[in-house]
């Protein structure tokens, strides 16, 4: 009984991956629900409250390859872009900072990975002074001296210190970037150094 | 090329001048490299060990240099005083907010030749914590940061 639920809803999976694959771009995708602003009209005695259609940001039209299947393959950004592009990454984001969903930016799961990568190092670099968090009513944070920093990989408050560096053979190296981007173009010819 | 008088072109060879680097945003060692080299001399073509050809390096905005990674919390500074018990190990975020210029006048003095020849090096390197200088040490030879 137990496996025969978990064969169907394998192939449940299976099919739904198989609908929301290749076959989407070429079918309408379903209508989305629009944004919308509320709008109060007083005439006379009566009170007209509306809600008018306000325009959300779409994907532009013609992308350059429009047999890809995510927005990174259909810009053809596949290997191009760092944590320093800001503007790319700002449109995955929400406005406080935290990522969007697989399911609503369409992005394939490696993408989504290096995208959400790109994000935190770049939250952590303060590229993205716009999108902090929100803090409770009348909160007011110490401010404390900032260090600069780029292309951090782990938070800083969950790194511990490297006491013991090694020996020449076996040395504890410490980590720069992220291993997801290893496969990003090189403009400048020089190799992309991971661990220094 | 303007043709200069020989006593001029002596002049212009041999002076020692002063080499500006701003700081901010850069990560430490890639300073200290370039700042070793213009203290040893390496950067002239009439290098010599013997002939203390080298220039003054003056760095400003040592305070807001930035490291890559995790360097902050990773990278430690460690110190013997040669008593026992003396060892210390603070990170580089530690040793930063004790004294912001320790960590590129540690990366320069490690990227020295070590010999005798090192003090007086850095003797001759300036540090700064942010934009205001002196005026003295305010430059002849403005050299800016090379895009990497």
């Amino acid at each position: 009984m137990a496996a025969l639920n978990v064969l169907v809803s394998g192939c449940g999976r299976f099919l739904r991956g198989l609908l929301t694959g290749p076959t989407v771009t070429s079918w309408a995708r379903p209508p989305a629900r629009w944004l919308r602003e509320v709008v109060e009209i007083q005439e006379g005695k009566t009170t007209i409250i509306e809600g008018r259609i306000t325009g959300t940001p779409r994907e532009s039209p013609n992308p350059p390859n429009p047999s890809g299947q995510c927005p990174i393959c259909r810009w053809n950004l596949k290997h191009k872009y760092s944590y320093e592009d800001v503007l790319l990454l700002s449109q995955f984001i929400r406005p406080h900072g935290g990522m969007l969903p697989r399911r609503v930016t369409g992005l394939c799961q490696e993408e989504h990975r290096k995208i959400e990568e790109c994000v935190k190092m770049a939250h952590r670099a303060g590229l993205l002074p716009n999108h902090r968090p929100k803090l409770p009513e009348g909160f007011v944070p110490k401010t404390r001296p900032r260090l600069n920093r780029y292309l951090t990989r782990w938070s800083p408050r969950s790194v511990k210190p490297i006491y013991n560096k090694g020996h020449r053979w076996n040395k504890v190296r410490m980590a720069v970037g992220s291993p997801l981007l290893k496969d990003n173009v090189s403009y400048t010819g020089r190799p992309l150094v991971l661990y220094h | 090329m303007v043709s200069l008088s020989r006593v001029l072109q002596q002049w212009a060879t041999f002076a020692r001048v002063r080499y500006l680097l701003d700081g901010k945003m850069q990560p430490p060692g890639r300073l200290a490299a370039l700042a070793s080299v213009r203290l040893q001399g390496l950067h002239k073509p009439v290098y010599h060990q013997l002939s203390d050809c080298g220039d003054h390096a003056v760095i400003m905005n040592t305070r807001h240099t930035a490291f890559s990674g995790n360097k902050w919390e990773h990278k430690v500074y460690s110190s013997h005083t040669g008593y026992l018990g003396r060892f210390k190990q603070v990170t580089a975020a530690q040793l930063h907010q004790k004294d912001p210029v320790a960590i590129v006048k540690l990366a320069i003095y490690g990227m020295l030749p070590e010999n005798l020849h090192r003090r007086t090096l850095i003797q001759r390197l300036h540090l700064f914590l942010d934009e205001d200088i002196p005026e003295e040490k305010s430059f002849l030879n403005h050299k800016k940061c090379p895009e990497v």
